[in-house]
C-alpha cells in the first residue's frame, strides 16, 4: 500500500494527473461506504429477534417480567426509531467506537482487535502460497503447452475449482493429522509455545488448504498470460538476437505476464475472506471468520454489522489500489 | 491444428446436418465426459425411488453408522441412515437449488442487462452502481447476513440465491449488448424506427444467447459449492432435509471424520465430480460458442 502510495507520487507520469485521480477514486469510496452502512444496519435490523432475546437464557427468561425485558431494552438503546439508531451507530463508528458485543460485552474493537491479526496471519500466508504456485504452475504449464505437464496441471486445476474448499480441509485433516500424525490440528498455538515459529506447525495447514484451494485459478490465470506475453513481438526480437531460450522465457516474457497476475491480488480479496470464513471454521483457527460464524449463529448484531462493514471497506480499498496500480503499470489507461 | 476445417475441407462432414458449434462440441472429448458424468448423477436422482429401496430419512437404529456393505451400498449415518439413498435424493435438492437459482439470477440479470446495456441512460448507471455495491460483499458473508434475516429454507436460500447471483449476469450481458450495439445492423433497425424495447430483446439477445448459457452453466456448480459451503457452516438448507451439503455436515464431528469415512467422502467425491462435469461443460460451450477457437 505504501509502495503504490510511493510510486503514485513519484512517478513521472504521476506528477501532475495521478494526484486528482486518486483523490476522485477516494472521493466516490466515501458515499459508497455510506449507503453500505446504512444497507448493513438495515439488514440488522430485519434480523428476527433482538440482543434480548438472546441476552437470556430460557430457563431465566420464565422468572423476568415484562417490565425488567422493557428496561434492559430502553437501556441498550433498542427502543429508539430507526434512523435515530443508524444516526448514533454511524457517528460512533467514525469516532472509532464500534459497540459492544452483546453475548460477552466487550467491545467489538477490541474482539476485532484480538481476532484479527489471526485473521491475517492465515490470509496472508494463503496469499503468498497461491501467489507463488499459481504463478509457477501457470508459467510451467504456459511453458509445455500442449505437452502431458501441461494437461497434468489443467486437469489438477479443474479437480481444484470444483471440489468444496472445507472438504479439501477435511480430507488433508484425515491424511496428515490422523494417518500420518504430522501436525496438530485446531487452534492457532499450543498454549506455552508462543513464538512464531512454535506455532508455525499450527498454521501449516489451513494456510496450505486456503492457499492451494485458491491456486487454481493464478494458475489458470498466469498461464493465459504468459502465453499471450509469448506470442508478442519483442519475445521474437529477443529469440532472433540469440538470446538463450531460458532467459527469453524468464526474463523477457515472464517480467509482462507478472503485471497482470500481480493485479489479480487485489481481485481475490473478496475469496480470500469468504475462503478464510470457511476455513478457519475447519480448523477451528480463531479468527474473524470464526468469530462471524458463531456471531450470525448468536445474531449478535454489533459484531456481525462490524465485520460485514470492514471485510466491504477492505474489499473497495482495495480495488482502488488495483485501479491505481494498474494506471501505473499500464500507460494506456486514461487517468481523466 | 483445426481438424475441423480439415476434415470440412475434404469435403468428409456433410456441412448441412450439423451446426458448426455443435459438432465442435462433439469434437470437445472433456466436454462430453462432463456431459456423460452429468447425465448419470442427474438421472441417478431423479430415478432415485428405483435405484434404492431405503427411504432418505428412515431411521434405523440397530444399525448406525455401519460400513459399507451388502444390505447398506455405502453404508449408514450416525442415525442408521442409507448414505447411498441420501446421496441420490440429496442430489435432486442440491441440483435444484443449484440450477434454480442460476436460471433466476439469469432472468434477472440478463432482462435488466439487455435493456439497460442497449439504452445506457439513468436506468443503466443506477442498476450498474447497485451491482457493484452488492459484488463488494464477500459473499459468503452477504449469504449469511440474508439466511439469518429471512430464515433457514429451501426457498429462501434459492430466493437469496437469485438475489446474490443476478450483479454478475448483469454486468456479463450488458457488456455483450454494449459491444453489439455498435454494430450495423442496430443502426439499420434504429433508422426504421423500431423500439428500444423491441430492438434490445428481439434483434441483439440472441446474439448474446451463447455467453449467457456458459455463465449459466458455471453458476450452477458455483451455486453448489455454495450451497455445500453454507451447510457445512449450518446455515443452509434446515438439516432434516437431505441434500449434498447437509450429509456433509456431520463430518465436523471429529469421530466421525475419523472413523466412519463413508458417511462423508463418497458424497464429497460425488459433488466434486458433479461441479467439475458441469464445469467441463460450460467450458466446452463456450469454445464452441466462440468463433475464434478452432476445432
Amino acid at each position: 500500500m505504501v509502495l503504490v502510495a510511493i510510486a503514485a507520487v513519484t512517478n513521472t507520469r504521476g506528477g501532475r494527473f495521478m494526484i486528482p485521480f486518486i483523490i476522485r477514486k477516494v472521493l466516490v469510496l466515501i458515499p459508497m461506504l455510506f449507503v453500505i452502512s446504512f444497507l448493513i444496519f438495515l439488514g440488522i435490523e430485519l434480523m428476527p429477534g433482538d440482543a434480548v432475546d438472546f441476552m437470556i437464557p430460557p430457563d431465566a427468561l420464565a422468572t423476568i417480567s415484562q417490565a425488567d425485558l422493557d428496561l434492559l431494552r430502553a437501556e441498550l438503546g433498542l427502543d429508539d426509531p430507526f434512523l435515530v439508531r443508524y444516526g448514533t451507530w454511524i457517528a460512533q463508528v467514525v469516532k472509532g467506537d464500534f459497540g459492544y458485543s452483546l453475548q460477552s460485552g466487550v467491545s467489538v474493537r477490541d474482539l476485532l482487535a484480538q481476532k484479527l491479526p489471526a485473521t491475517i496471519e492465515l490470509s496472508l500466508a494463503a496469499l503468498v502460497i497461491s501467489t507463488l504456485l499459481g504463478s509457477l504452475l501457470g508459467v510451467v504449464s504456459a511453458l509445455n503447452k500442449g505437452r502431458l505437464g501441461d494437461h497434468v496441471l489443467t486437469v489438477a486445476g479443474m479437480i481444484g475449482v470444483a471440489i468444496p474448499q472445507f472438504l479439501f480441509g477435511l480430507v488433508m485433516i484425515v491424511l496428515v493429522v490422523f494417518q500420518m500424525e504430522l501436525l496438530p490440528v485446531g487452534g492457532r498455538m499450543t498454549p506455552g509455545n508462543e513464538a512464531f515459529f512454535q506455532r508455525l506447525d499450527h498454521l501449516i495447514l489451513p494456510a496450505t488448504v486456503l492457499g492451494l484451494s485458491m491456486t487454481a485459478g493464478v494458475m489458470r490465470y498466469s498461464r493465459a498470460s504468459m502465453l499471450d506475453s509469448l506470442s508478442k513481438e519483442f519475445i521474437r526480437t529477443a529469440r532472433s538476437k540469440g538470446i538463450p531460450e531460458w532467459r527469453v522465457n524468464l526474463i523477457h516474457g515472464l517480467r509482462v505476464a507478472m503485471t497482470p497476475v500481480a493485479v489479480l491480488i487485489g481481485f481475490r480479496l473478496p475469496i480470500l475472506i469468504g475462503g478464510s470464513v470457511v476455513i478457519e471454521q475447519v480448523f477451528q483457527w480463531p479468527g474473524v471468520g470464526q468469530m462471524f460464524v458463531a456471531a450470525v449463529r448468536s445474531q449478535n448484531t454489533p459484531v456481525i454489522m462490524m465485520i460485514a462493514f470492514f471485510s466491504v471497506s477492505i474489499v473497495l480499498v482495495a480495488s482502488i489500489l488495483v485501479d491505481i496500480a494498474t494506471a501505473l503499470l499500464d500507460p494506456r489507461v486514461k487517468l481523466s | 491444428m483445426d481438424r475441423l476445417l480439415t476434415l470440412e475441407n475434404q469435403g468428409k462432414l456433410k456441412t448441412s446436418t450439423m451446426n458448426r458449434s455443435v459438432r465442435k462440441l462433439s469434437a470437445n472429448m472433456l466436454a462430453l465426459v462432463g456431459l456423460a458424468l452429468f447425465l448419470l448423477i442427474l438421472t441417478a436422482s431423479i430415478a432415485a425411488p428405483l435405484i434404492s429401496s431405503y427411504e432418505p430419512n428412515a431411521i434405523d437404529l440397530k444399525h448406525r453408522l455401519s460400513p459399507p456393505g451388502e444390505t447398506h451400498l455405502l453404508g449408514t449415518d450416525q442415525i442408521g441412515r442409507d448414505i447411498f439413498t441420501r446421496i441420490l435424493y440429496g442430489g435432486r435438492i442440491s441440483m435444484f437449488v443449484g440450477l434454480g437459482s442460476a436460471i433466476g439470477a439469469a432472468l434477472i440479470g440478463v432482462s435488466l442487462g439487455t435493456y439497460a446495456g442497449y439504452t445506457r441512460g439513468v436506468l443503466d448507471s443506477a442498476v450498474m452502481k447497485l451491482s457493484e455495491i452488492m459484488m463488494s460483499f464477500p459473499q459468503i458473508i452477504l449469504v449469511s447476513i440474508l439466511v439469518t434475516i429471512a430464515g433457514q429454507s429451501l426457498w429462501n436460500l434459492i430466493l437469496i440465491f437469485i438475489l446474490t447471483g443476478w450483479p454478475s449476469m448483469y454486468r456479463m450481458t450488458r457488456s455483450q449488448m454494449l459491444s453489439i450495439r455498435e454494430q450495423e445492423y442496430i443502426q439499420a433497425l434504429q433508422a426504421f424506427g423500431i423500439g428500444s424495447f423491441t430492438i434490445s430483446f428481439k434483434h441483439m439477445l440472441p446474439n448474446a444467447i451463447g455467453p449467457i448459457f456458459v455463465n449459466i452453466t458455471l453458476s450452477t456448480a458455483m451455486f453448489i459449492l455454495q450451497e455445500a459451503a453454507l451447510s457445512f457452516l449450518g446455515l443452509g438448507v434446515p438439516l432434516e432435509q437431505a441434500t449434498w451439503g447437509n450429509i456433509l455436515n456431520v463430518a465436523q464431528d471429529l469421530n466421525i471424520l475419523r472413523n466412519a469415512w463413508w458417511v462423508w467422502l463418497p458424497v464429497g467425491v460425488v459433488i466434486t465430480l458433479f461441479v467439475m462435469s458441469v464445469n467441463f461443460i460450460g467450458d466446452g460451450l463456450r469454445d464452441a460458442a466462440d468463433p475464434t477457437q478452432v476445432g
